[in-house]
């Protein structure tokens, strides 16, 4: 019985902690995301811009090489270039979350080591400047290439990707931590992630003898979600039990994970 | 375990302990917090210690380098958890330990500010409501605009000082500098925290300090690799703590307690003077040196050795007689400063030492705002050896220093008879 109430009781810090903790800590949250656009854009021209800029370029460089060069446009029916643009900026935005998480307590540690940081802040800051800064640029994407409905449709995206991307964020905090390799291969695993989710390709063209990956890879079912939520198509409920079931699955060992590193973390850095 | 028997509980620690795991490889701190089995080797900083403080309550921590004193701050300011125990603290917590620790130098000292007090766990309204006097006390009105990185160190540590003390803590730790800065704004930060005390907040104050300790606080921990070795009233403690440094010295120095062994009156002051000297490498206040700042100065120092004036006396022990003038320079806007007159031996110890306030002496400036004082040594006590005169100047209490003047005369003592130690007591001989 004891043991019930006391997984209950995780159970509930898990959801509750790391989801509450940016409005607990919202005027703390409000200066570390000011002091992050300081650091980064401090000294520039463009200053502010800069963040919302980086992934817009990038978009307009993949459509330039697909749609202009590859003349893709066409290819497979004519949704291929919005198809892949659509599936690129979240993925742009997963997958630098989860590279800088592997940072996160580093990054942090001046803040930490010397004054009272409430550490359960520090997931947030890994979700939170990218989804300010990938949302605007998906929803205009979305005006650019579906119209005013999906853009409006968008703004929900990349925030929901973001607290379904949380245990992962959590996990690759203290594994960066702990495990200096993991750090380093992150980028190459998530870049062969990428090549295995239907980014750069419709998911029927993938061979058939390869499908297994679609139902294993939980981005597969992200990029069917997204595209059937912004085209106003039927939205798979097979992917949304699935994505939710991996999220509950994962979020309570990896918060348990992140609060035992609480104690380490302090003597570390 | 003393309980302090004042009334409302603010910090209670219950077996508290801090122990700091080392390990081989990175990776097995990761196995053993999934795994939860124990992969590392363990260095305990410190024993599990219990202590209640209560609201109101100046409690000093001494020790050695090393003996836990730190560790005991930070866990108290939450830099740290502990290993072991019960920590409980009831009310906010304000720190100067790192001061400026948490600045950004990209951002505007405004931002700053907001961003230190958010850390602290101050809504933007709290903040708001404080950052007037943050910058009033800071006086640094017309930065705070500009990123910290064009400010100088001065600046930072004014802006961090003022806003560690305007966040309304009731919990102050601080450790080793009572003023930080240097002239006006060391006074103004060492006010700042007598008025935390007048105001009955509670304050931890770790230092090497021993006359500050033993002057400000109303209870004593001494710590010792890591467990208490005594805990108290001051007076108690420190001269506990002070004979213990005298025979830690005596096993480091031995051929230098051969030679001056034999005066048992200066073991404790000895040892507070190897105690005030450490202070003084890293205190900011103790040896800097004033300038032009608008604080009290000390504008002359004679020293006449039987009416002679000069730097380096050759002394007759038990027969010269030794004045020391001190002429200063008060401040109108500050109440006339005391002053405090240090003997020591050549090897460093405090010999001896008086200042006026100790002695009940109020000095007068005139209306140009100089004063002098002048205090007179007869029949010179000491025994024959190299002392070195100091003299301080101090602010009214006689707590805060303004000014330190070293060396100021150089004393050379002789004697005639085959007496040793260091000091002639005032004695009488009855053939019986």
């Amino acid at each position: 019985m004891t043991f019930l109430l006391r997984l209950l009781r995780l159970c509930a810090d898990s959801l509750s902690i790391p989801l509450l903790a940016p409005v607990k800590h919202r005027a703390l949250v409000r200066m570390l995301v000011q002091r992050e656009i300081a650091s980064r854009t401090s000294g520039t021209a463009l200053g502010r811009l800069w963040p919302l800029l980086q992934p817009a370029l990038q978009i307009l460089g993949f459509w330039f090489l697909f749609a202009v060069v590859y003349d893709m446009r066409n290819v497979r029916g004519p949704g291929f270039a919005q198809y892949m643009l659509l599936s690129m900026l979240p993925w742009l935005c997963f997958s630098e979350v989860l590279v800088r998480a592997t940072g996160l307590f580093r990054e942090f540690s001046p803040l930490f080591t010397r004054s009272r940081f409430p550490l359960e802040v520090l997931p947030t800051m890994a979700l939170v400047m990218p989804m300010l800064v990938y949302t605007p640029v998906l929803v205009l994407t979305a005006m650019w290439l579906l119209g005013l409905v999906a853009a409006l449709k968008a703004v929900v995206v990349i925030p929901l990707l973001l607290v379904w991307t949380l245990p992962l964020v959590l996990l690759c905090a203290v594994a960066g931590l702990f495990v200096r390799d993991f750090g380093q291969a992150l980028p190459f695993v998530l870049t062969l992630l990428m090549y295995l989710t239907p980014i750069l390709y419709f998911p029927d063209m993938l061979p058939a003898g390869m499908r297994i990956w679609l139902w294993l890879n939980p981005m597969s079912d992200w990029m069917l979600l997204i595209h059937a939520w912004l085209n106003g198509g039927v939205l798979p409920l097979e992917s949304v039990a699935r994505l939710l079931a991996l999220w509950l699955l994962l979020l309570v060992p990896c918060w348990l994970w992140f609060r035992r590193t609480e104690l380490h973390v302090r003597e570390l850095l | 375990m003393v309980d302090s028997g004042f009334g409302n509980k603010v910090i209670s620690l219950i077996g508290v302990g801090k122990s700091y795991r080392s390990y081989t490889r990175d990776i097995d701190r990761a196995l053993e917090i999934l795994t939860g089995k124990v992969r590392h080797y363990q260095y305990d900083a410190l024993q599990p210690l219990s202590l209640q403080v209560a609201k109101g309550e100046v409690i000093g921590v001494v020790g050695k380098n090393g003996a836990g004193k730190s560790t005991l701050l930070k866990l108290l300011a939450g830099t740290l958890q502990p290993s072991s125990g019960q920590l409980e603290i009831n009310g906010r917590v304000s720190a100067i330990l790192e001061l400026g620790a948490s600045f950004h130098p990209e951002m505007t000292g405004h931002d700053n500010v907001y961003l230190t007090c958010a850390i602290q766990g101050l809504s933007r309204q709290e903040t708001a409501a404080a950052y007037e006097a943050i910058v009033n006390f800071a006086g640094i009105g017309e930065f705070m605009q500009r990123p910290v990185k064009t400010y100088s160190s001065g600046m930072v540590m004014r802006l961090a000082f003022a806003i560690a003390t305007h966040v309304d803590p009731d919990i102050l730790i601080i450790d080793e500098a009572l003023s930080v800065g240097d002239g006006v704004f060391a006074r103004r930060s060492f006010d700042r925290i007598m008025e935390f005390r007048q105001a009955g907040k509670t304050i931890f104050f770790c230092s090497h300090s021993l006359y500050q300790v033993e002057a400000l606080c109303d209870r004593v921990l001494w710590l010792d690799g890591g467990r208490v070795r005594a805990e108290g009233a001051p007076a108690k403690v420190i001269t506990a703590y002070g004979d213990f440094l005298q025979q830690e010295s005596a096993i480091v120095q031995p051929p230098l307690v051969t030679a001056t062994a034999t005066a048992t009156a200066t073991a404790t002051a000895t040892a507070t003077a190897e105690a005030e000297a450490e202070a003084a490498s890293t205190a900011t206040t103790v040896a800097t040196p004033v300038a032009a700042q608008a604080v009290p100065r000390v504008m002359a120092v004679k020293v006449r050795v039987d009416g002679t004036e000069a730097r380096v006396h050759a002394v007759q022990s038990g027969k010269s007689r030794i004045e020391v003038e001190v002429r200063f320079l008060s401040v109108a806007a500050l109440p006339v400063p005391s002053v405090g007159l240090v003997i020591l031996g050549g090897d460093g110890r405090y010999v001896a030492s008086m200042g006026t306030v100790n002695d009940g002496i109020a000095l007068r400036a005139g209306a140009d705002l100089t004063g002098s004082v002048m205090v007179t040594l007869p029949d010179f006590p000491l025994l024959k050896g190299c002392y070195v005169i100091e003299v301080y100047l101090l602010c009214e209490q006689g707590l805060h220093i303004y000014e330190r003047v070293r060396q100021v005369a150089e004393l050379n003592v002789e004697q005639r008879g085959l007496e040793l130690g260091i000091v002639t007591l005032p004695h009488q001989w009855q053939v019986l």
